[in-house]
């Protein structure tokens, strides 16, 4: 093959494998899997918006876990973060935060449009980056209790107010093979936050904490200790099972349905767990049981608490506009027009009914939902204060080892003492690391 | 004369005892390798639901809905035809590259051999989680600078130019590039063993290298090329960390891409989940069980001349 024939060759195939497009093309990048409760609804929802706006051509990529992350990290590297980005508001999603490597939503969709939200997602203090990076989908509430009402009242007994009720349960409830709270602690990260952030919110306090981050206290001062110390009780008390440390996230549910135990403690996604299945039409707590069997509950009064009824939680993720966007160009408009459509009433009524997360649109209602949703939304409008999820106020190098920590309690490995320790030790080290 | 029959008395028991521990041991790896397998193929068969609550007994209902489900929501139509490319694609482009230079390196002399040869190895030593960030750069930076050039003496009028990067050419590139250092290595160990003299009497019968290559050196490498291919296959089959940064169209994505789809943070659908790892797992089983003597053979040609 001589020189000219190759660079022949070369130019054929490069323009081959060009693409050009007259339409406005907008790069988003999702966080979805396909077990998602919905899958297929929420692409109907994206192929919706690309039949009623022909002039708009998405470029759709699905990722969830780690590979969204990596993901994410490569194109931030490369400066080319994708037109319309899922992202958190803060934790894995700092960069975008801490570069403004995102617009303002604020001034992007108006007053207007966001007086159709709760004030408390609209609250910037609540994003890493001090200003609307992400419009919250939802505000997340990792403790929940779900409670088998039928079978408390099968064996006479009453929805718990204390932790001294809900100890006295437990002999009864044993004795019937009953598991009196269950908890998916074989992943490390439930126990921090479905339950141990809103021990801490209760027992120490959100100011407590952004003292620690200041290096005002310590977490091996008594009342961090103390906390941990609940826990190391609650273990002691037969109220969790050491086994439940065996019991992974993909297991949980079944068994809260199959009447395994009396109480579940989750965040309040997990509830789409329960709900019936578009596809197959198959529920693991039927509707009718939804409604008469179970009820939501906040963890009941801790001894000792000084914040009685908080309950930990976190803004919810959302949609980003890439700051690498001109302002004022079709492009901009194209990617406020998508992310109004996503947050629309339509397709926020359409996700509600899905079960996938409790809007943060003030406006949305159903008439088709099954009875958990509403539910949650009441269990919502019960809780009068909220705490810092942990792994949403702290950093990953501090509360993995909190996590992991936890889970020693758990198991009678350590000592709270000693996961206190560890603890301060990584907080030292982060605080070394990010001192001005 | 005495002492034969008093050593196969006392060793007999021993031998027995011997192979009896050995099947043992073999019947239990086997088990551990077999178990597995065949737990994932029978719960791909029972819905979630019925998984949760039953995770080892077989189903009650045998369903092969997970694999519908999977098939349709996997897109894997489309996944297997390009898993098909980069895997066969990748793997000729790794042989014939790799043998090509390994016989440079070992039959062509020069001073620079030792510094090329020894740059092009050092890539053994790196890890394709370093690789990501920087292939990712490199194959964005290098579409815009080509793109800016061909604008720019007017061969092309396009948005965004993608040569290398969300493009099949680029991803068999860099699937290519990443396995030369251990294909290198393998190639031209086992080219030097291949004796001068045949490469002399070609050079007097008048072939030149490219001849010598084609007609003697590839004919002759056979068993490191198959070991080549057998190292190579099931990775790039299974590859994920390096595509997943380098596509992003759904149309060019891999199999394991697809499967990945099944797996989520908060919530998995085991059924489709497994049905869609059983899908993933048959071409790679089909595989092995159609090439397996020369997966032996390969493997121990490798051993030996590698």
């Amino acid at each position: 093959m001589n020189k000219k024939t190759f660079f022949t060759l070369l130019f054929a195939v490069v323009f081959s494998l060009c693409a050009y497009s007259q339409k406005t093309t907008l790069t988003v990048l999702d966080y979805i899997d396909a077990t998602a409760p919905g899958y297929a609804e929420v692409q109907s929802v994206w192929q919706r918006f690309m039949v009623d706006n022909p002039d708009i051509e998405i470029v759709k990529e699905d990722l969830s876990n780690e590979p969204f992350h990596q993901k994410l990290a490569a194109y931030v590297a490369a400066g080319t973060v994708p037109d319309v980005v899922y992202m958190y508001p803060s934790g894995r999603s700092t960069i975008l935060h801490d570069q403004k490597l995102v617009k303002d939503l604020e001034p992007l969709l108006g007053k207007e449009y966001l007086s159709a939200f709760i004030p408390a997602v609209l609250d910037t203090a609540g994003q890493k980056g001090g200003y609307l990076a992400e419009l919250p989908q939802s505000i997340c509430y990792s403790t929940v209790v779900y409670v088998n009402t039928k079978l408390l009242s099968d064996l006479r007994l009453k929805v718990p107010k204390t932790y001294k009720e809900l100890r006295a349960m437990v002999p009864r409830l044993k004795a019937k093979g009953i598991r009196p709270v269950l908890m998916a602690n074989k992943d490390d990260w439930v126990m921090q936050s479905c339950l141990f952030s809103t021990i801490v919110g209760r027992m120490v306090g959100d100011d407590w904490i952004d003292r620690a981050l200041a290096g005002k206290v310590k977490f091996t001062d008594k009342e961090f200790v103390k906390a941990l110390e609940f826990v190391q009780t609650m273990y002691k008390d037969g109220v969790l099972g050491r086994d439940t440390i065996q019991i992974s996230y993909g297991e949980a549910p079944a068994l809260f349905a199959a009447g395994k135990a009396a109480f579940f403690i989750d965040g309040d996604w997990r509830q789409n767990s329960f709900l019936t299945d578009p596809k197959s039409g198959v529920a693991l707590i039927d509707p009718a049981k939804q409604e008469t069997d179970f009820q939501f509950i906040n963890f009941p009064a801790i001894p000792g608490e000084k914040n009685p009824g908080a309950v930990s939680a976190i803004l919810g993720c959302g949609y980003g506009i890439s700051a690498s966007i001109p302002a004022g160009s079709a492009k901009e408009k194209a990617a406020v027009r998508l992310v109004k459509y996503l947050y629309s009433r339509e397709v926020q009524t359409t996700i509600l009914e899905l079960g996938r997360y409790i809007t943060s649109r003030k406006d949305v209602t159903s008439d088709a939902l099954e009875p958990f949703i509403p539910k949650m939304k009441a269990y919502y409008a019960s809780t009068s204060k909220t705490c810092y999820v942990l792994d949403g106020a702290l950093d990953t190098s501090v509360y993995t080892p909190l996590n992991l920590g936890l889970q020693e309690i758990g198991l009678g490995t350590k000592t709270p003492e000693q996961v206190a320790r560890t603890v301060q030790d990584a907080l030292d080290l982060w605080l070394a690391a990010h001192k001005k | 004369m005495e002492s034969v029959p008093r050593r196969i008395k006392t060793v007999r028991p021993m031998a027995a005892a011997g192979k009896i521990l050995a099947y043992a041991a073999l019947g239990l790896f086997t088990l551990v390798t077999v178990y597995p397998l065949a737990w994932l193929f029978i719960n791909s068969f029972k819905t979630t639901n019925e998984f949760q609550m039953n995770m080892l007994g077989l189903p009650v209902d045998w369903t092969v809905d997970n694999y519908v489900g999977a098939w349709k929501i996997g897109e894997f139509d489309r996944l297997i035809g390009n898993s098909l490319l980069y895997t066969i694609g990748a793997t000729i482009g790794i042989t014939v590259f790799s043998l090509q230079a390994g016989f440079a390196f070992a039959k062509i002399k020069s001073k620079a051999t030792p510094l090329i040869y020894g740059s092009l190895i050092l890539g053994i030593l790196l890890t394709i989680q370093s690789l990501m960030v920087p292939l990712f750069l490199e194959v964005t930076i290098l579409d815009k600078l080509l793109g800016d050039l061909l604008r720019s003496i007017g061969l092309y009028g396009g948005r965004e130019f993608k040569l290398f990067h969300n493009t099949r050419f680029g991803v068999l590139l860099i699937y290519i590039g990443s396995a030369l250092p251990v294909g290198i290595y393998l190639s031209t160990a086992f080219i030097k063993g291949i004796p001068d003299a045949i490469i002399e009497a070609a050079q007097i019968d008048g072939a030149g290298y490219y001849r010598i290559f084609w007609s003697i050196i590839l004919r002759m490498s056979a068993p490191i090329a198959v070991t080549m291919c057998i190292l190579n296959i099931p990775g790039l089959w299974n590859e994920f960390a390096l595509i997943n940064i380098l596509v992003s169209d759904a149309g060019l994505k891999s199999l394991p891409l697809g499967i990945f789809k099944f797996s989520g943070s908060l919530s998995s659908d085991y059924g489709k989940q497994f049905a869609a790892l059983v899908i993933g797992m048959f071409p790679m089983l089909a595989f092995y069980v159609a090439f397996r003597k020369q997966i032996t053979a390969g493997v121990a040609a490798g051993a030996m001349k590698g």
